[in-house]
């Protein structure tokens, strides 16, 4: 039962973190292209809200149908992949829509949600899937609902800071956003390999 | 002394329940307007005869001041440093400067070099509403007034320009996305045949270095004038090798020394070739922690 407990722990804390170090990289992938204004983080933090809400359904919903972990990373695993492709496609979509969309914010509310919704949205699944399967579990678990968002925002507040105050000024963004798929990647092919679901 | 502590609380909260704000402070300073836009909390000040624009809290930030009674008169030295841009391009007939502030630079424009057809680009709608009512700022014949992002602005426009000038840093934040190489060589794409891109610059900070790296890294030829007076400094790239300081002083000779107000000559012993730089990065879209650099001081 304790590598359940570790593998979720590892689950919420990497994937909070990742969710809100793209958030933060995510204004310097829009500024060449859209300015660096108020209306930019607007778009930003809109965007983020509509595929996390779309997650957290979406996470609700599977963890009922299709109560696995190994579903869960195996969506994971397609979301890191996404990630690390983000480097490669955001100046093609970021050139294409600030040339075809006049209104910076209506321009950078597009390439957000391009660029991000997939992801963002596959990330936002993790604490309501694991909220889900651990209530189904016949004996009760210490692993509240409030703990579960306790840690994924923990991990979220050391990503923020960890990438705004050092990543930033050590390496080039779209390094930081590659090092972040790997990171996710990792993640979901162990907890894939692990096989959880038959130790629980 | 026990019953005094209540009364020293009540004054510290009310203290800060009243702040000075709007209050005339001492020695005349006053406060003409305060209030936020979307881009910046900005304040205009009064004190004699010289009234400024202030982005931010901190009080001692001045935007740009003028003199209400000279209003041609540079109060900073940057200002004037910047129209040692025309020691490289005299013949300039269309200048594109972004961030007008209050407008002391198309002042200067619009009293001394009208033959100039000068573009002003502000991000800011509230900055030219404040530079037209508080600072005289008007758009004459010849000139003209963009609402628009610095970059964005470039980008679309089909314009070519003698020079570029970049008056949108100030001392604790500079847009980021206008400080790269990227951005460098949009602009450069945007000059007529041997123009120049001129901007203000604050010394004594890594991103002072750095930027002297990216203007390198996309220009043949860079120069940098170090204020006297102020850590202020103004960097010119360009991709004619220019004269030397010795011949931008005969430059200026033959321009008659002036430009309204500013003396070309006192600009042109200011300038440094090449200037010295420590080691620093090179800024693009990619790898950019301008903020960061800037915050990080030169260990002399």
């Amino acid at each position: 039962m304790q590598i359940v407990y570790t593998v979720f722990i590892l689950l919420l804390v990497s994937f909070g973190a990742v969710v809100m170090s793209l958030e933060i990289l995510s204004s310097n992938l829009m500024s060449p292209y859209f300015g660096g204004s108020i209306y930019i983080w607007g778009s930003i933090i809109s965007s983020f809200m509509v595929h996390f809400s779309v997650g957290y359904v979406a996470g609700g919903y599977l963890s009922r149908r299709l109560p696995r972990i190994s579903v869960l990373a195996a969506c994971l695993v397609g979301c890191s992949l996404w990630v690390l492709m983000i480097p490669v496609i955001y100046q093609p979509v970021c050139e294409f829509l600030s040339e075809n969309i006049g209104d910076v914010r209506l321009g950078s509310l597009a390439a957000m949600n391009v660029i991000f919704f997939v992801p963002v949205s596959i990330m936002a699944m993790v604490s309501p899937y694991i909220i889900g399967i651990t209530t189904a579990w016949p004996r009760q678990s210490g692993f509240t609902a409030g703990m579960v968002l306790f840690i994924s925002t923990v991990g979220s507040f050391a990503g923020t800071n960890v990438t705004a105050f050092y990543l930033i000024s050590l390496f080039p963004v779209s390094r930081i956003i590659t090092g972040l798929g790997i990171i996710c990647l990792a993640v979901s092919l162990t907890v894939l390999a692990l096989r959880i679901d038959r130790r629980i | 002394m026990k019953g005094c502590r209540p009364i020293g609380f009540i004054l510290l909260v009310s203290l800060w329940l009243f702040p000075v704000q709007g209050a005339p402070a001492a020695g005349g300073d006053k406060t003409l307007y305060e209030g936020d836009s979307i881009y910046h909390h900005i304040t205009i000040r009064q004190d004699g005869r010289e009234r400024c624009m202030i982005f931010g809290r901190q009080r001692d930030l001045r935007q740009t001041c003028i003199d209400l009674e000279m209003p041609d008169a540079s109060i900073f030295e940057y200002t004037s440093m910047m129209f040692a841009a025309f020691l490289f391009r005299p013949e300039a007939k269309t200048v594109c400067l972004i961030g007008l502030g209050g407008g002391y630079i198309p002042t200067v424009f619009r009293l001394h070099l009208p033959q100039v057809r000068l573009q002003t680009v502000e991000v800011d709608p509230l900055v030219e509403k404040l530079a037209k009512q508080y600072f005289g700022f008007s758009i004459p014949a010849g000139q003209s007034l963009a609402i628009d992002d610095g970059r964005q602005f470039l980008k679309k426009s089909r314009e070519r320009y003698d020079q570029i000038w970049l008056d949108a840093f100030n001392s604790d934040y500079i847009p980021a996305h206008m400080t790269t190489k990227e951005f460098l060589t949009l602009a450069r794409s945007r000059l007529t045949e041997g123009g120049i891109v001129v901007q203000n610059l604050f010394g004594g900070n890594r991103l002072y270095d750095a930027q002297i790296e990216t203007f390198r890294s996309v220009f043949a030829k860079v120069y940098v004038f170090e204020g006297q007076r102020s850590g202020s400094c103004v960097i010119v790239g360009s991709d004619r090798p220019a004269s030397d300081p010795a011949g931008l002083r005969k430059l200026a000779e033959r321009m008659g020394g002036k430009i309204g107000r500013i003396d070309l000559f006192a600009e042109a012993v200011k300038c440094k070739v090449p200037p010295a730089v420590k080691k620093a990065p090179i800024l693009t879209d990619d790898y950019n922690p301008a903020n960061l650099l800037l915050m990080e001081k030169n260990k002399n």
